[in-house]
This record gives C-alpha cells, sequence and structure tokens, in this order.
C-alpha cells in the first residue's frame, strides 16, 4: 500500500488580523512558514494508516526549496520521504497539474489525503481537481479511514451529522479535523532522523491556467467598537446592564 | 445567463442559491440532489436519489455540456465541496469557492488568508464553477413547488453505507438568534452545559471554536468558523474564545458580538461590541441568574 500526503507550505495563519500586511498582493514575506492547518491533520491520517497497515508513505509539495525544512516535520511525524515540484503558481490548476506528474512519476498510489483546505489561499480545489485528472473518486471533508477486504471504509462529516462510505478504486480525500488526528509532535530522535530521509525535487511542468483575472487584493478595515463591561465588582449589576443594553440596541 | 443550481432539498440553501441565480436569469433550472418535493419555482427540475457527489459528477457533467449552462451554482458544503472541483475540470471551467459577492459581469469577492484579505477576480469565460459561502445572500422565498424529472446516473464510485445525524437540542446553529459559543478557555467537555443553559433562555443555539471541537469538548456540527457553520445571529456569545480569523470568520455577520474573556489582548474584543474581561464561570451564572430573574 502506497499512500501519498499533499502538504502545502503557508506564511503563518495565526498572525491575528490587526497585524496582518500584504506585499505584492500575497502575505507579507515576514511571516513564518508553517504547514498547513489541515495539511498536519492529513500527515496525522497518513501516518496513523502506515502504522496500521505497513504503507509507504510519501509527502508531496507543490512549493520552493526554502520549504523544504517545513516539510521535514512531516517526515519526522512519520512520512518516509518527500516530493518536492518546485514552483510559485497560485492557480489551483497549475498545482494540481503539477501534484499530477509527481503522484504519476511515482506510479503506484493507492490513496491519496490532503488538508480539506490550504490555510492561505483558503479555495479546497486543489484536490478535487486533482482527483478528477487523475481519474480518481474525490471525497471531501473525511474524519476517518479504515482498509478492509480490499475496501477503503471512510467517515464523512457533514453539517449535519457523519456518513460512512465505502469505495473500492483509487481515491483522493480531503481530510478535515477531528480529536483522533490532531498531529503528533515528534520525538527529537525522529527530527534529526528526517533531516536525512530524500527529498526528490522535481522541475515544474506547464500547463494551463484558469481563465481568472485577480483584480485586487485589499486587507478588509476592521473598526474596534467594543465597549468594555466593568467585571471587577457588581457582577450582577453588569449581567443586568449587558441584558439592558442588548434590549435597547434591538440585539434581543 | 443559463444557470444551474446544484443542491439538496434544504429551502434556506436552495433561496439562498436562488437570490444568486437572480442576477444572471429570471429563473433558474435546478438539479436537486436526494429525496423530497421540490421547493420554489424552477425552469426544469431535475432529480438525482444518490446523494454522494462522487456519483454525481459524470452526468451533471454530461447535462451541462448538453443543455449549455453558462453558470454553475452550489452552496459551500459538503455536497457543494465534493461536486465543484472535480466537474469544473470536466467542464475546463474556472472554479472558485467561498464566493461572498458577485456581480453580474462575473466579478466574483471571496476572502483570503482565513478572512484577513478580500480577492476581487473576474472571471473571463463560461462556464463558470461556484461555490457560494452560506449566510451572505438573503434567502429568496420559495414559492410553490416544482414537479422534478428524475435523473438517471451511470456512474457508481463510492456507496453510501449509512448516514447518522447528529443529535441537536433546540434551534439549529444557522437558524439561531442568538448563539452561545465555547472556546478553548471553557477547559472541559462538562463546562459546555452552562453555555447550554444560557443558551435556552433566548432559545438559541450552542456553538464551539474549531479548538473547542478538537478537544472533543464539542461535536464537529457545532464548529463555527471559515471551515466550520457560517452563523449570522443577532446575538453571538464567544465564550473563552481567543478569536482566530478563521473563526471570525464564521460569524462575520453577527449583528452583536459579546465577548467574554480573561485575555485583556484577546483578538475577538477587536470584534466584539461589548467585552467582558472576566473568568465566564462568575459572569454566565450571574447572567443566568438575571435572566431567571426577569422570566
Amino acid at each position: 500500500m502506497h499512500i501519498a500526503v499533499l502538504a502545502k507550505v503557508v506564511p503563518d495563519y495565526e498572525v491575528p488580523a490587526g497585524d496582518f500586511e500584504l506585499t505584492n498582493n500575497r502575505a507579507h514575506e515576514r511571516y513564518k512558514r508553517m504547514m498547513g492547518l489541515y495539511d498536519e491533520n492529513a500527515v496525522e491520517s497518513g501516518v496513523q494508516l502506515k502504522e496500521k497497515y505497513s504503507a509507504a508513505l510519501t509527502i508531496v509539495s507543490y512549493g520552493n526549496t526554502d520549504d523544504i525544512p517545513v516539510l521535514r516535520k512531516a517526515v519526522a511525524m512519520g512520512g518516509d520521504s518527500i516530493q518536492l515540484i518546485t514552483g510559485n503558481s497560485d492557480d489551483p490548476s497549475i498545482i494540481a497539474a503539477n501534484l499530477k506528474m509527481a503522484l504519476d512519476s511515482l506510479g503506484n498510489v493507492d490513496l491519496i489525503l490532503a488538508g480539506q483546505q490550504s490555510a492561505d489561499m483558503d479555495r479546497g480545489v486543489v484536490h478535487g481537481i486533482l482527483a478528477e485528472m487523475l481519474g480518481f473518486a474525490f471525497i471531501p471533508q473525511v474524519a476517518q479511514i479504515e482498509h478492509e477486504n480490499n475496501l477503503w471504509k471512510v467517515i464523512q462529516n457533514t453539517e449535519s451529522g457523519i456518513r460512512e462510505l465505502e469505495f473500492g478504486g483509487k481515491a483522493v480525500l480531503s481530510i478535515t479535523s477531528v480529536p483522533e488526528n490532531v498531529p503528533r509532535i515528534p520525538i527529537v530522535r525522529s527530527i534529526f532522523a528526517a533531516k536525512k530521509k530524500p527529498v526528490d525535487k522535481i522541475a515544474e511542468i506547464k500547463s494551463d491556467a484558469m481563465t481568472i483575472d485577480e483584480i485586487s487584493l485589499k486587507i478588509p478595515k476592521m473598526e474596534s467598537v467594543c465597549e468594555f463591561l466593568p467585571a471587577e465588582d457588581d457582577l450582577a449589576e453588569t449581567a443586568k446592564f449587558l441584558l439592558r443594553r442588548l434590549r435597547e440596541e434591538r440585539y434581543i | 445567463m443559463k444557470t444551474l443550481i446544484i443542491e439538496i432539498v434544504e429551502p434556506k440553501r436552495l433561496g439562498e442559491l436562488l437570490t444568486v441565480s437572480r442576477k444572471f436569469c429570471d429563473q433558474p433550472d435546478i438539479v436537486v440532489v436526494g429525496a423530497g418535493k421540490v421547493p420554489g419555482s424552477f425552469g426544469t427540475a431535475y432529480q438525482v436519489e444518490d446523494t454522494v457527489a462522487a456519483n454525481l459528477i459524470s452526468d451533471i457533467a454530461s447535462l451541462i455540456l448538453e443543455k449549455s449552462y453558462e453558470i454553475i451554482l452550489l452552496s459551500a458544503s459538503t455536497l457543494g465541496a465534493g461536486i465543484a472541483a472535480p466537474l469544473s475540470v470536466r467542464l475546463s471551467a474556472p472554479i472558485v469557492s467561498e464566493v461572498i459577492e458577485i456581480q453580474p459581469d462575473l466579478v466574483v469577492e471571496r476572502p483570503l488568508y482565513g478572512g484577513k484579505a478580500m480577492a476581487t477576480y473576474k472571471l473571463k469565460k463560461t462556464p463558470v464553477v461556484l461555490t457560494i459561502r452560506r449566510k451572505y445572500f438573503e434567502a429568496a422565498e420559495l414559492q410553490g413547488f416544482t414537479e422534478s424529472v428524475p435523473m438517471e446516473l451511470t456512474e457508481k464510485k463510492v456507496d453510501l453505507i449509512s448516514e447518522k445525524e447528529a443529535k441537536t437540542e433546540g434551534v439549529p446553529l444557522e437558524d439561531a438568534e442568538v448563539i452561545v459559543s465555547g472556546g478553548r478557555g471553557i477547559g472541559a467537555s462538562e463546562n459546555f452545559s452552562m453555555l447550554q443553559e444560557l443558551a435556552e433562555f433566548f432559545n438559541g443555539a450552542v456553538g464551539a471554536s474549531r479548538g473547542a471541537v478538537d478537544e472533543g469538548w464539542a461535536q464537529p456540527t457545532q464548529q463555527i468558523g471559515q471551515t466550520g457553520k457560517i452563523v449570522a445571529p443577532g446575538v453571538y456569545f464567544a465564550v473563552g474564545i481567543s478569536g482566530a480569523s478563521q473563526h471570525l470568520a464564521g460569524i462575520a455577520n453577527a449583528k452583536c458580538v459579546v465577548a467574554v474573556n480573561k485575555d485583556e489582548e484577546a483578538n475577538i474584543f477587536k470584534r466584539a461590541r461589548f467585552g467582558i474581561i472576566s473568568d465566564y464561570k462568575k459572569i454566565i451564572p450571574v447572567l443566568v441568574e438575571a435572566l431567571k430573574e426577569e422570566a
């Protein structure tokens, strides 16, 4: 069994909105680079499958060579190797075409996992595009994965509950976060060992971009109008005051 | 422009997509996913019983190509996420997800970087596939019903084994006028009962941040935020929630945010109308008592 996990290195997604700045219509370069929020859940899910089914686990990423030290965390968590396609496009079609090229070169991938959306572009479309390009099934928002009798059984989170789905072929799954796939913290020995694991750098191929123009990217103004209510002395009075104000301003 | 909606039988979701569709046409067609009478007036309503997105792509793509639809609308939901991107490949169409504003000339807006930035795009050719973020468009009233035409599927990639609805008490989050939401600051699953008690006084609902869901203190169906539910209540009590931009993206349309947090530097206060710097275990019971006195 061979599992591939797609991981993207993104600017620090925990930067508060008030401190967020743009340069060249993208997040400022000074922000720390880190693995995407949900991509870490996907890596954890992949490592759990590797441990359970003795699978091979390859981390596949599209980005630049500066991302390698960040991607090594995925290897320290349990990945076997890294495939990095070097490129800097933000176009989902171009990224998916390049991921396809890398996955085709691996040849024998049974299952592809990806975070439910990247933590920068927030699109959640690259994995679905990739699945269709590969001719694989695509299932979003997957919380659990099992393999039994040559069938994959997955639990999908929906707006109203959960669904159990089953399939026999190859698939791309987008992984959501659940308590069961909270990313493990690699031990020191694994971190050092990860530095010796192979990184296969692949040059980007040319492919067609989507017919979309990005006209602008702006930071919305957030004006703080918070009225702080006293909380040191008489909390009962504060509670009554709050309820009165909510009614006066017709919120309740 | 010829417009096709793809959606389940859920009146609010259908109503929101109908509102968006009216920027392009008077009466869109629809592919209804799942069973049930089709509320609202549509040109043609195609209905598929199978609700697994992966099984629908091929036949919906064929329908779109055959009927030359130009605008394809889905809600930003699990179903929408499962259909939209693969469908865009089949149609060689551009796709924009989580759209929050749209003009008839196909200029659309969507958030990036967890809602910290807003991008505007111009789609240069049709067909286009768009997923629409919930609660950004007023739901159109659905009048009457449309007789549906069964749509046969030719592909089955994935089997649905079982489906379980999450147990919810009271009003659904998306419809609640008051939401009391807890974050990691709540500290334990059992402490959510305090929030439940407050919510009940307002006939409201209890939500949670991603952090609280990751801790297993609340169900994934209660998660509010960019990758959870998008809500638009009259009052949103954010209790023990730090206010990460990804969470704020889910409450952008809340009319009034009341933030309760011990940390005076918490980002949530920047979004709040009223702020209380306090241990929630002190203020929430007092609020409940005040409401009991009023009752």
